[in-house]
């Protein structure tokens, strides 16, 4: 950086530069930057905007290559594992992009297939003009899920003695306090937890799915998404995007397996390996949405959904297989699985989803 | 040790005199994490550190906090804290108790019901007791992704004035804000605004290198060569495929345990004997044990 005659616009460039490879760099940090750079010698320009610029995992990955390609080399430091990991390149598998979706919407002025029908109809039989239609049919399902007990405390009117309160109340009794008064937990919401067989398999279902995982990312910040195929993915940020087709067509290609398999014992193991992915298992209602056919080891698969189930406070799977009445769960994967489970749905049309809603919210801690 | 003033503040002069500083006090602190330190003092600014459980986080606080000779003060963070647990509160048995003998009229008549409120019926919290302390105080947050976002929020604001209004007493500003340092574990992502106000610092697993010297320095009676191969071992099981993967707080029992044991390097045998200690979980016991072979390779 010696080299430059001016050595802060050399920083402010370096900043659009972090800009535009879609970190979150303000005038603020810039200016950060530059007191911490101003701070330390030349040779620890990197961790000055390490400081500064790149808050967590996957910015500093990008710091590391916009870096790299600004002032040649970074200082010997394996990268921190990103939270979910990305999938390199597109594959085949998942028919869903931005374009086809934007294609598919820009046919339907209007639309002959009453919502009721389309409520009835399999996901995998949907053309792709009701397919656009799903989004706002999605969104107004109602999701809520089963409450738990929290620490938080309000005002009720039994409960506990309100110290407090009482206190306030016993000023107007000349200090005694004849009026009691009481306080109790309040009760929150659990988290929702999506886990998305991406399988190819299960690629008729797996738009409607995604789009169903975007409703209830937007409805809730605190609640999560991963797909699946052989390998994790968490999707939850892709989906929180306002434009579900934009949502879906990401989370799509972050979690898109080329192998197209299914290795659902192993996908839980890698959720399951996680610390950060414990705590967001842990009391949550749990939704898997799967056909069960696993190509990894049945008994793997039984030993995981057993954890899983100990970790969370509710377990649903939903299979879209399960449309056919006379379908059994023979597959060996999911009857390893099914012990485990509270609650075996289809989940292959809007109906069954807005039951399973119904049901979630019919729960209570 | 106590470290000389930098900027009208306790401190240090440069990264370099960081690292030194806590090696003495037996916590290696690698290059990133020293400059980070250094500059969240020298900027006064609070540190956001992130990393995997047993990292040495909460550590950091410790050791910046003996240091500087300053308190350490903890507040620990966990679902649905809020302000009367992290600020203030009031004691109201005592309140109450004051009232009655203001009836019974047992206290002058001049003092009076306006000082049921005064100081020495508020009950302080950590935050509170870090803005009284000031410059006097480390303040560490340990875990804030477990805390809800309205507790951030709440706690935005008093890292950015390190001031807090309280209605019947009037406003408590810290004089000199004390150093700040906010651990989490990323179960959630924290918000923009309040990574904003922060240095950052990602702490990773240590190298070999770095880890066998951890385990010298915290673990004296490990001989240089077990500690060596307990950090071999460690990382490998890092790259594989477990729940709960091995700490440098593992790494340190388990080589402490061995050199009890008078353990002079780390075979299959003393592995499965001693794999308690640095393994934790019971799916990963059984992976482990099926692969011990390869562990001490």
């Amino acid at each position: 950086m010696s080299s430059s005659p001016d050595p802060l616009a050399q920083l402010v460039a370096f900043g659009h530069a972090l800009r535009r490879e879609g970190l979150a760099v303000g005038t603020g940090a810039v200016v950060e930057f530059a007191r911490a750079a101003a701070l330390l010698p030349a040779a620890d320009l990197y961790w000055a905007g390490r400081a500064t610029l790149a808050p967590g995992p996957a910015e500093i990955e990008r710091y590391d290559r916009v870096f790299r390609a600004f002032f040649g080399s970074v200082p010997g430091q394996r990268a921190p594992a990103p939270l979910g990991r990305r999938a390199g390149e597109r594959g085949p598998g998942l028919g869903m992009t931005a374009a086809e979706g934007r294609e598919a919407s820009k046919g339907t002025a209007f639309l002959a297939s009453p919502v009721e029908v389309l409520r009835r109809t399999s996901f995998g039989h949907l053309s792709e003009e009701e397919l656009a239609r799903l989004p706002e049919l999605v969104a107004r399902l109602r999701l809520s899920p089963p409450l738990r007990r929290s620490r938080r405390r309000r005002a009720a009117r039994d409960g506990e003695l309100d110290l407090r309160r009482t206190l306030r109340r016993s000023f107007r009794t000349g200090g005694e306090p004849a009026e009691l008064r009481f306080r109790a937990r309040t009760r929150k919401p659990r988290r929702l937890v999506l886990l998305l067989d991406v399988s190819r398999s299960m690629a008729p279902f797996s738009r409607a799915l995604l789009l169903f995982a975007h409703a209830a990312m937007r409805a809730d910040a605190r609640w999560e998404a991963f797909c699946f195929g052989t390998r994790l993915t968490r999707v939850s940020a892709a989906l929180r995007d306002a434009d579900p087709e934009r949502a879906v067509a990401e989370a799509a290609e972050a979690a898109v397996d080329r192998d197209g398999g299914t290795r659902i014992g192993e996908s839980l193991g890698q959720l399951l390996a996680r610390r950060e992915h414990l705590s967001v298992l842990r009391g949550a209602v749990v939704v898997i949405c799967s056909d069960g056919l696993e190509r990894g080891d049945p008994e793997l698969l039984g030993r995981r959904m057993a954890r899983l189930a100990r970790l969370a406070a509710h377990v649903v799977w939903l299979n879209p297989l399960k449309e056919d009445p006379r379908y059994e769960p023979l597959a060996r994967g999911m009857r390893a699985a099914l012990p485990f489970v509270d609650d075996f749905a289809s989940g292959h049309d809007l109906a069954s989803l807005t039951a399973l809603a119904d049901r979630l919210a019919a729960l209570r801690a | 040790m106590r470290a000389f003033s930098y900027d009208g503040r306790v401190g240090f002069g440069s990264a370099d005199e960081v690292e030194r500083a806590f090696a003495g006090e037996s916590y290696l602190a690698d290059r990133g994490l020293a400059t980070a330190l250094y500059l969240a003092l020298a900027m006064r600014r609070p540190l956001l550190l992130e990393g995997e459980a047993g990292v040495g986080k909460t550590e950091v606080a410790k050791t910046l906090a003996r240091l500087l000779d300053a308190e350490l003060v903890r507040l620990q963070c966990y679902e649905g804290i809020d302000a009367a647990q992290a600020l203030y509160e009031w004691d109201y048995a005592k309140q109450l108790l004051y009232a009655r003998l203001l009836q019974e009229g047992e206290l002058e008549p001049d003092r009076r019901l306006a000082e049921l409120h005064g100081p020495e019926f508020l009950l302080e919290r950590p935050l509170l007791h870090a803005l009284r302390a000031g410059a006097g105080a480390v303040l560490l947050i340990d875990e804030l992704d477990r805390a809800d976002d309205e507790f951030e929020a709440f706690l935005l604001e008093l890292l950015s004035d390190f001031a807090v209004t309280i209605p019947e007493i009037g406003t408590i500003a810290a004089a000199e804000p004390p150093a700040v340092i906010v651990t989490s574990n990323r179960t959630r992502e924290l918000h923009d605004a309040l990574k904003r106000r922060c240095l950052y610092h990602w702490i990773d697993f240590p190298d070999v290198e770095r880890e066998a010297a951890i385990v010298r320095l915290r673990a004296p009676g490990v001989s240089e060569r077990l500690a060596r191969s307990v950090a071999e071992a460690v990382a490998r099981l890092r790259e594989w495929e477990l729940a709960k993967r091995p700490g440098a707080a593992e790494a340190i029992d388990w080589a402490a345990a061995l050199a009890l044991l008078g353990v002079a390097t780390l075979d299959e045998e003393t592995a499965r004997a001693t794999l308690g200690w640095v393994v934790k979980n019971e799916d990963d016991l059984r992976v482990v044990h099926a692969r011990l072979d390869e562990l001490v390779a």
